[in-house]
């Protein structure tokens, strides 16, 4: 289900993004000049903007052969954090003029062109403008009131399986950046050469520089007062930092088997999506090398304590996880978030981590079974998952309200490529027969006169 | 123990440490915990269900942090590497074998490192982490006797075993053991569980 759009040409310079780009974008000021809350400065755009262009992409429509809707994939959407102040309401009434916009072709609300691969996340990015704009009155828990920065940009893999994002640590950052409202240029893409750094997620600073371990980007994000963990006791970021490490050594091997090395997940669900997301070359090979690099990484983070048989280690290694998420289940209790009522950055650690085995319909999802029966884990994740995610759930109505929309837009240019490539397809037939003489063209004259001949001839022998 | 001795050790169970219980062999701290609970023993029986589940996490914590750190020392740092655990790791075999086998361990312990992210590091963050994972421990502990309040647990006996090796080993730079030094309710958790717990060995090495 992906959002239509024709074709776009993702960049084509920095100013003339700048305006077109407001309708597109349900912003809510950040503008690095710092006026409060002028949500729709074009202004604003530039920076971002300018940051894009630095990078043109060429429009490829030549190469476009799949519906135009997968240009959200580069598409830009400012999470921004909304002071609770009158201004606040202001983007409000763009809401409905961000909505019916969002589906045009306006080509120019995306991004410094990401070579746009087919990707769910057009869906996703469409909707999260949208689901921007709901949430746009509101502080949620965790957020704080406005501090002006110059904008980050955060690239990392797209949203699928009902997810923001396929992967574990964009989805971490992600939630942390939804967490504390951080002012981020979210770049959805599928295409992990096309990030400044080569893997995906990757923040690049408001400085130019490029960080890539998800770790630092939340130190990062930190620093830049945008802090999460900010009114937690000293015993309980010690408590985040143990937490995190039981994460880390009980839980993440046992994701990195169920999604890549479980014949039966990566062949059908991992496998699947990375391939038809990826744009065409990579499709081929990259998802089987991210799938021998998760293998190595699996071998050296369990290799170390038990080099025995497969089965003997992966019983180990689900054992382990389950104890780890009953752990989890008591640490939690009932409370609405680890440390309280605000949300952490262990908070979004244990989301990420759960939401990814929770909701991907797994074929062989032997953990999920045991997750599904810690109720308050379960809860704990559509919680945080209605708060801060809103659009994910609207993700299905949006697409069934629009598909006339997308669809009668994509339908001029479909039909306009189907009927030329036919016209080029016969005129090259039909070129080439004429050129190698296989067909050939005589004068109409000669070939009449025999022919009237031979009518003469025909009516003299019927009136004999 | 002696070099020689510890490394011959160390290759017969394949782990230190280990015990061994009649025609059982049981290496590494985990799997000991289990066996000596199974036994009817158990330290951490009294505690309830959220301080298990902390239990466990800062046992990880240290895990994760301290234990890469030390392997880290001992054989990403180029000079600790030269002048110690080349010798120690190579002194129950014979020329070239001693050398082969530790540059082996050492090729391996780096490509770990690389898989955790602790590839890129440099020796300052390194000890930049040990400085935060002690930090949560001293915290965590607090002015209490042990983690969990009267009574030691593993998570006491685990930390005592690393922080006691950080703080006793001779390395070539003590940058580790003056992290660790720096917090005092640390040293004096060592210091306690030392006189308490091995005092017939005479005096302690922590002066």
């Amino acid at each position: 289900m992906q959002l239509g759009g024709p074709p776009r040409c993702p960049r084509s310079g920095p100013s003339p993004q700048g305006p077109r780009s407001s309708p597109r974008h349900v912003k809510f000021a950040n503008s690095p000049q710092s006026q409060p809350r002028r949500p729709r400065s074009p202004g604003s755009a530039e920076p971002s903007g300018v940051r894009g262009s630095t990078r043109p992409r060429r429009c490829d429509s030549p190469r476009r052969v799949w519906p135009a809707a997968l240009v959200r994939c580069g598409g830009r959407f400012w999470i921004s954090r909304r002071p609770p102040s009158p201004k606040a309401r202001c983007p409000a009434p763009r809401r409905p003029a961000a909505s019916p916009d969002a589906k045009s072709p306006a080509s120019a609300g995306t991004s410094p062109g990401h070579q746009p691969g087919a990707t769910r996340g057009a869906v996703a990015g469409d909707g999260s403008a949208r689901g921007r704009a709901e949430m746009h009155g509101e502080v949620l828990p965790g957020q704080r009131a406005g501090k002006m920065a110059a904008p980050m940009e955060l690239f990392c893999w797209s949203g699928g399986w009902g997810l923001p994002s396929v992967d574990l640590d964009s989805l971490a950052v992600l939630t942390y950046a939804r967490f504390t409202g951080a002012p981020l240029k979210v770049h959805k893409i599928t295409n992990p050469w096309r990030s400044p750094s080569g893997t995906l997620p990757a923040l690049q600073t408001s400085h130019g520089e490029v960080i890539s371990v998800p770790h630092k980007i939340i130190t990062h994000l930190r620093k830049e007062k945008y802090n999460a963990d900010y009114d937690l006791s000293a015993r309980q970021g010690a408590d985040t930092l143990a937490f995190m490490s039981l994460l880390e050594e009980k839980l993440l091997p046992v994701l990195i088997h169920t999604f890549w090395i479980d014949t039966k997940n990566y062949v059908e669900v991992t496998r699947k999506w990375y391939a038809e997301a990826m744009p065409f070359p990579l499709n081929f090979f990259l998802p089987g090398r991210m799938q021998r690099q998760y293998m190595e990484r699996l071998q050296l983070l369990c290799g170390a304590h038990r080099p025995e048989d497969e089965e003997e280690l992966e019983k180990e290694l689900y054992r382990e996880a389950r104890e780890c998420l009953t752990l989890l289940s008591q640490r939690l209790g009932s409370q609405k978030f680890f440390f309280g009522d605000a949300p952490a950055s262990l908070d979004a650690f244990v989301f990420s981590y759960l939401v990814l085995l929770l909701q991907v319909k797994l074929p062989s999802g032997k953990l999920q079974v045991h997750l599904r029966g810690l109720h308050n884990l379960c809860a704990y994740c559509s919680h945080i998952q209605s708060l801060y995610f809103p659009w994910d759930g609207a993700e299905v109505p949006p697409p069934r309200q629009t598909p006339a929309g997308p669809e009668t837009e994509e339908e001029p240019y479909r039909r306009r490529n189907q009927i030329l490539s036919v016209l080029a397809g016969l005129a090259a037939m039909v070129g080439y027969a004429l050129l190698s003489g296989i067909v050939s063209i005589q004068r109409a004259t000669p070939a009449r006169a025999p022919g009237t001949q031979a009518l003469g001839m025909a009516e003299e022998d019927e009136e004999e | 123990m002696s070099l020689v001795a510890e490394a011959f050790v160390s290759q017969i169970a394949g782990k230190v440490p280990f015990i061994h219980v009649g025609n059982q062999v049981v290496s590494e701290l985990g799997p000991i915990v289990q066996f000596v609970k199974a036994k009817g023993h158990s330290l951490s029986d009294r505690l309830d269900e959220v301080q298990k589940a902390e239990m466990k996490a800062y046992m990880e914590l240290v895990n994760n942090m301290l234990l890469t750190a030390e392997l880290y020392l001992q054989w990403c740092d180029e000079a600790t590497v030269g002048e110690i655990t080349h010798a120690r790791y190579g002194s129950p075999y014979p020329w070239p074998l001693n050398h082969i086998l530790a540059y082996q361990k050492q090729w391996e312990v780096k490509r770990k490192m690389k898989a955790i992210g602790w590839g890129k590091k440099t020796l300052d963050q390194v000890l930049e982490d040990v400085d935060q994972c002690c930090q949560a421990l001293s915290q965590r502990l607090g002015t209490q006797p042990y983690f969990f309040n009267k009574q030691p647990t593993e998570l006491d006996a685990l930390v005592f075993g690393h922080l006691y090796t950080i703080l006793t080993t001779q390395l070539t730079n003590d940058e580790l053991s003056e992290k660790v030094k720096n917090y005092s309710n640390l040293l004096a958790f060592c210091r306690r569980i030392e006189q308490h717990y091995f005092e017939d060995h005479g005096r302690g090495r922590l002066s």
